[in-house]
């Protein structure tokens, strides 16, 4: 497989800002999210956990992304 | 009263297990099938939703016990493949592995995002009838355009290389499509063995492939919603759940077992035809 290495920091940085968002739907509810977050609800209590699950899903998948890209490269690869 | 008797959570778990590996949809069939008994039982119900954790924990579990040894080869390939942080070329249980985390993880996330919003909107029996029917033609259709045509002793040898062949593109198409059975009446398996056979695999490689992706996806749905089951919604209905999930754990280790040899020479042409003539027959009796 190609390694793709000026993709490592833009997925590893993506990794951040979606564990992030995972951590904020985790701990705030809806009533306090950021109006552009889906699942913004003004006034209401309920918490997002589903929305920081798929969030933290992301951010791993962007991890072990980045990190499979910064393995060695096999010879005679470009 | 109880919200479900013991019979009627051995018939549901009976029908969870059958319905979940068989290409027919469970979803929909635990729609239509109370409706048509006359039983007072709503998917959407606190209750149910919590009847149903247990089933699909059940199934889950099977299917993960079914396919042990193949899980713990996935596990260490997938380990050796962090730890060389690529997938060696000659590593088919690497690739699978990961074939099957990037089939799910899209599926996990609409499922997440998608599933009460769905629900809710294709609750009714009629709903689930239609979407039926047009599982059965998305069979037939599946079978129409395959790669290509089944051949004698297809599914001879070790089957995991030849599914690892499978592009990580067609891995995610595969898994993206399969939060369509997320409506009821839109089967899982369904769509995970189709998806298979237009990527060029025989109909036991794609219902093998298909068991695999759906144990991730069915344990963690079941795993996420067991503090439903523990908490107020699953009071009066823990020894159901029990019984029927029970009940599902039998009928999925048979299902499994048999859906293997039946498709190392057969298709998916007969569930394709069941489902359009169930899903019509079904339309019409709710209808009138």
């Amino acid at each position: 497989m190609t390694k793709r290495r000026n993709l490592i920091l833009p997925a590893v940085v993506l990794g951040i800002v979606l564990l992030a968002i995972a951590v904020i739907y985790w701990v705030e509810p809806a009533g306090s999210l950021p109006s552009f977050f889906p699942g913004h609800e003004a006034g209401s209590s309920h918490h997002h956990a589903k929305h920081g699950i798929a969030a933290f899903v992301l951010a791993l998948g962007c991890f072990v992304f980045a990190w499979f890209q910064s393995g060695p490269s096999r010879q005679g690869e470009s | 009263m109880e919200p479900i008797t013991y019979l009627q959570s051995i018939v549901l778990g009976l029908l969870q297990g059958l319905a979940e590996p068989f290409p027919i949809s469970s979803l929909g069939h635990g729609v239509i099938l109370p409706s048509l008994l006359g039983w007072n039982i709503h998917q959407n119900d606190d209750y149910f939703l919590a009847f149903l954790v247990a089933t699909h924990c059940a199934t889950a579990a099977v299917l993960f016990f079914f396919f042990l040894e193949d899980w713990m080869r996935i596990f260490r390939g997938l380990g050796r493949s962090l730890r060389d942080r690529e997938i060696g070329a000659e590593d088919a249980d690497a690739r699978l592995g990961w074939l099957l985390v990037i089939g799910t993880v899209p599926a996990g996330i609409l499922g997440l995002l998608l599933e009460h919003p769905l629900r809710t909107l294709f609750a009714s029996p009629t709903s689930a009838a239609i979407f039926l029917t047009i599982n059965g033609v998305l069979l037939l259709v599946f079978e129409r355009f395959r790669r290509r045509p089944p051949r004698p002793g297809d599914y001879k040898g070790d089957a995991d290389p030849r599914i690892a062949r499978m592009s990580f593109r067609q891995a995610a198409a595969i898994g993206t499509a399969q939060a369509a059975a997320l409506i009821p009446g839109i089967s899982r398996s369904g769509i995970t063995m189709g998806g298979g056979l237009l990527t060029g695999l025989s109909n036991d490689d794609a219902a093998r492939y298909a068991f695999l992706l759906a144990t991730p996806i069915i344990g963690a749905a079941g795993v996420l919603k067991l503090p439903e089951l523990m908490g107020s919604a699953g009071d009066g209905v823990r020894g159901q759940a029990l019984v029927g999930a029970l009940a599902a754990a039998f009928t999925t280790y048979l299902a499994v077992k048999f859906l293997l040899r039946f498709f190392e020479t057969n298709r998916l042409t007969p569930f394709g035809v069941y489902c359009i003539l169930a899903g019509i027959a079904c339309t019409l009796i709710f209808a009138f």
